[in-house]
């Protein structure tokens, strides 16, 4: 079965346990104005059109080429307690092709964890569930009229999922993109520590803003809602830190 | 401010113009009858033993070239360089710097027992009189060596009481000295100075890149017994280490090596190897360039160790392969007990200490050759000469193609070697004799041979430094896809484009840039790098040095990639004329897009055990690559890179942002060190060309 991909990024050490291969699926049902990957958002191929050169993104690929591609650095998975990473793009609306393919990584002892943001029918986290390792679960906002309003989404649909993938005792580690104006007031913060609490959560990751995406809006003939916010300085990034750590384990990206 | 900091001032100030010349011509003149390589070891006796000292007001450890400075009459001066130069002097190519001694043996054996095994020796051939002429200018050196020691001793007790010396510190010297005098060294601090003391008469004859080897293994007797006695602690060991790292001159490239396998497998790790790697972090200097040897059985502890050390920005140490380092040595015909204590001397390169004459290496420039395949064997570019008499429109296949490249690559290493040969045999050997060099070889001193004449274990070994893997990996990639298989041009139109530098070509460049490329992890461009060691690793293992020695091939460029471009026309990879090849055994910067596992899959694919000299991977990785958890991967990308067969690994971590920074503003980084190839170096001090060359390498995350 082919799959529609964006990226496969080799060499990925920033999200997850050891290095890892990152498989980005394209196509999302979400439109966070912050997403650092918007070649990914759209199902059909785009065309970044660099200073230096045109680059395109996104084709169908074979599972057997995909397969290959993400069993090269095997080795590296082996040594470094590393694997292979789903990442969007939103990987549950191509539930199927993923599943085939994670079915074969499980096959070959090949590590899986999936990112995603959780907004679709949980038919399609039940067909990874078997071969996920980790879920990398993103928890945007607690409140369902910003998430309706600014990402477009179902916030129930998103905690409703959650509250099932831990009821299956999947691993679940929470993802919170620290988006400036959008969820780091002291109230965005109570209200989803409050919300996270009742679900049992412990442990979350804090997700610094960072524009390093802005270029990719240009070349796609985009305008970036978050052009001109500045990445958080270390106070802010500290402040919020404090605030989470009052409930939760934290971890910060650097 | 620390004590290797004060000292590092005072060793930076401004000082006298260095005349060796003056003082060996002292030592000359005194015996001007005598036969010309007696007359010589006069001359080493006298730059020992006449050139003054100079003490440095926070020196632990002595040894400075400082009092060699002459000071007199302008025309005595030019009198002494005269006469010294007109006897005539070994050089790069004729075995004279690039050596590491055997400190293991000088240590063990102390100046007492090196000048007892001269004497042994001196009967043992009492029927051989070119052998004791040898052996007499052996101890006449040895001789002047130890007037040196004897200096330091009485100059340090001469400065008692100074102001601002230490009288502690004074002391503590002198009796090191005098210690040596007497006896083989008894503790840490007398080893190391006598380590020190020999470095320094070496720079005092001006020999460059005198490795100082495996001294986390040859001082360790001394060191762990001071430890188990109470006498020294790992904070006084590191102490001793950066007040002797911090006179090595930037200019240098002093060589040291930790770490290592023991020829049982077991790991070479101890104390003294930490302690080495925190001096030298701690130091922050571009001077000792240190090198560690990683196996399976290595310390994890030990690698982030080194690790954190190279993501302070020094770049220091750089990562060698005994997996792949120890086949090599043995496919070269050593003995494995040799092999195992083998160490680096300059930037990279395998040597086994005090067991061959000193080392050379020179460039052989492959991309050139592709030039007269495509021209008929004359390049259109500069005019130089091949052997190829076939036009491009007759070559009909991409086999076709190579085994004209092989045949122009065949001969041209032949020449190679034909030259070099002329070169290193065309001195007399036993009329440049090296006798304070060879009484540092238990073989010399035992034969009653001259270093260079025979004396050493082992002979000599030249490096044929291979230039652009990358640029020819690509280039032959480009002409079988383009060329051969897609046919979208035909070898002449790709020739003409390259005489024509790509202008009016743009769609032709646009394909050839397109083709595959070295560092992705395709099979169908790194065969090429497979093909490309092994098929010159073979031609240079055809050739013999004059004393009977190896041609063995290097992959490491020391920014020489950048110099060779220069004279290389466009090639079929879409590089343009002029611009650098690609460096040393790496992809060619900005080309290697996977990431880094991908990197190191393809350069992890060519037979290293073929390269016994040595290569260069540089790989650059931001700095935060160097941090908490992330380091333990950089750790397990090592170990995986190695377990696949990779044989050196380099790393900057420097930022970007930085980089450019230093180029805008030089002043605000004067102490920023950076990898440049087989050393690291003051950033704001390189050419532009290099910095830029830096900067253009692939960062990894």
């Amino acid at each position: 079965m082919d799959a529609n991909i964006a990226n496969i990024q080799h060499f990925s050490v920033g999200d997850g346990d050891g290095i890892r291969t990152t498989l980005f699926f394209k196509g999302c049902n979400l439109r966070c104005p912050w997403c650092h990957n918007p070649e990914t958002l759209s199902a059909a191929p785009v065309t970044l059109a660099y200073p230096h050169g045109a680059q395109d993104c996104g084709r169908r690929i074979p599972e057997a080429e995909i397969l290959a591609e993400l069993m090269e650095d095997a080795d590296f998975y082996r040594e470094s307690g590393g694997g292979v990473t789903f990442s969007g793009g939103e990987v549950l609306l191509q539930a199927q092709a993923a599943q085939s393919l994670a079915a074969r990584l499980k096959a070959a002892g090949i590590s899986l964890f999936v990112d995603t943001a959780g907004c679709a029918p949980f038919s399609a986290i039940e067909a990874l569930l078997p071969y996920a390792d980790t879920w990398l679960f993103d928890y945007k906002t607690a409140s369902p009229q910003k998430f309706r309003e600014v990402i477009g989404g179902d916030l129930a649909l998103v905690e409703e999922n959650l509250q099932r993938l831990l009821a299956r005792g999947a691993k679940v580690r929470i993802r919170i993109p620290l988006i400036p104006g959008f969820n780091t007031h002291a109230e965005d913060v109570a209200l989803i520590c409050s919300r996270l609490k009742e679900f049992g959560i412990t442990e979350v990751d804090l997700l610094p803003f960072h524009r390093l995406g802005s270029g990719k809006y240009e070349a796609l003939g985009l305008v970036y809602a978050y052009r001109d916010t500045p990445p958080q300085m270390p106070e802010e990034k500290a402040r919020l830190r404090a605030l989470y750590e009052t409930h939760f384990t934290v971890t910060m990206e650097s | 401010m620390t004590l290797h900091t004060a000292l590092r001032e005072e060793f930076t100030a401004p000082r006298g113009k260095f005349t060796p010349a003056y003082y060996r011509f002292l030592g000359m003149r005194d015996h001007i009858r005598a036969p010309l390589p007696l007359l010589r070891a006069y001359g080493v006796e006298g730059l020992f033993s006449r050139s003054g000292t100079h003490i440095h007001k926070n020196d632990l450890i002595v040894g400075c070239l400082r009092g060699a400075s002459y000071t007199g009459p302008a025309e005595v001066l030019e009198h002494a360089n005269r006469f010294v130069t007109s006897l005539g002097k070994r050089e790069f190519w004729t075995n004279d710097s690039h050596f590491a001694p055997d400190y293991a043996y000088v240590l063990t054996r102390g100046l007492p027992g090196l000048y007892e095994d001269i004497e042994k020796s001196r009967a043992a051939h009492a029927d051989s009189p070119d052998r004791l002429q040898t052996l007499e200018g052996m101890s006449i050196a040895l001789q002047g060596f130890g007037r040196l020691i004897a200096n330091y001793a009485a100059a340090a007790e001469g400065l008692c009481g100074l102001e601002g010396y230490d009288d502690h510190r004074l002391v503590f010297i002198s009796q090191n000295c005098r210690a040596l005098l007497r006896a083989a060294p008894a503790t840490f601090a007398e080893g190391l100075q006598l380590v020190w003391l020999c470095h320094t008469a070496f720079m005092l004859e001006e020999r460059g890149a005198m490795a100082l080897g495996r001294m986390d293994q040859y001082l360790y007797p001394l060191y762990a017994a001071d430890i188990a006695a109470g006498r020294l602690t790992d904070e006084e060991a590191v102490e001793l280490l950066c007040n002797t790292f911090t006179k090595i001159p930037t200019s240098d490239v002093v060589n040291i090596c930790i770490g290592g396998t023991n020829a049982d497998g077991t790991t070479a790790v101890n104390g003294l190897s930490r302690c080495i790697l925190r001096a030298v972090r701690t130091c922050n200097a571009p001077g000792p360039n240190l090198s560690a040897r990683i196996s399976k059985e290595t310390p994890e502890d030990f690698l982030l160790a080194c690790l954190e050390s190279i993501g302070t920005g020094l770049g220091y140490p750089a990562l060698m392969n005994d997996e792949v380092n120890i086949p090599a040595l043995l496919r070269m015909g050593y003995e494995k007990e040799d092999v195992y204590n083998y160490c680096m001397v300059g930037c990279i390169e395998n040597f086994l200490a005090g067991q061959q004459p000193a080392w050379s290496d020179g460039r052989f420039d492959v991309p050139r050759f592709i030039d007269y395949v495509l021209n008929g064997g004359i390049s259109t570019y500069n005019r130089s000469v091949g052997i190829t008499r076939t036009a491009a429109e007759d070559i009909s296949s991409m086999k076709e193609f190579m085994s004209l490249l092989e045949a122009e690559l065949s001969v041209g290493a032949a020449e190679y070697c034909a030259s070099f040969n002329a070169k290193n045999g065309g001195i007399r050997q036993d009329a440049l004799p090296s006798p304070f060099l060879s009484s540092f070889c238990r073989e010399c001193v035992e034969r009653g041979l001259d270093i260079n004449n025979g004396g050493t274990k082992y002979p000599s070994a030249h490096g044929a430094v291979l230039m652009g893997v990358g640029t020819m990996a690509d280039s032959l990639a480009a002409i079988e896809k383009v060329v051969f298989t897609d046919r979208s041009a035909t070898l002449s139109e790709l020739r003409d484009a390259l005489a024509a530098n790509f202008e009016g070509y743009d769609e032709l460049h646009r394909t050839l840039l397109a083709a595959p490329k070295y560092g992705n992890n395709d099979d169908f461009v790194d065969k090429y790098a497979v093909w490309f060691l092994d098929f010159l690793a073979g031609e240079f293992d055809r050739f013999h040095t004059p004393d009977g020695g190896r041609f063995y091939v290097a992959m490491a460029a020391n920014v020489q990639n950048i110099y060779a471009g220069r004279h290389i026309g466009a090639t079929p990879d879409g590089r343009r004329a002029g611009e650098p090849l690609s460096d040393a055994a790496s992809p060619t910067y900005g080309r290697d897009t996977r990431g880094a596992t991908s990197t190191l899959l393809s350069v992890s694919k060519p037979d290293y055990t073929k390269v016994a000299c040595g290569t260069v991977i540089n790989q650059k990785f931001s700095p935060s690559m160097f941090e908490g958890d992330k380091l333990k991967k950089l750790a397990a990308l090592v170990r995986t890179y190695f377990a696949r067969g990779g044989q050196e690994i380099q790393m900057n971590a420097t930022s970007r942002e930085t980089l450019i920074d230093a180029m805008e503003h030089p002043e605000k980084y004067p102490t920023l060190v950076v990898r440049v190839s087989g050393f690291s170096e003051y950033y704001v001090r390189l050419a532009r060309e290099v910095q830029l060359d830096i900067l253009s390498r692939t960062q990894h995350e």
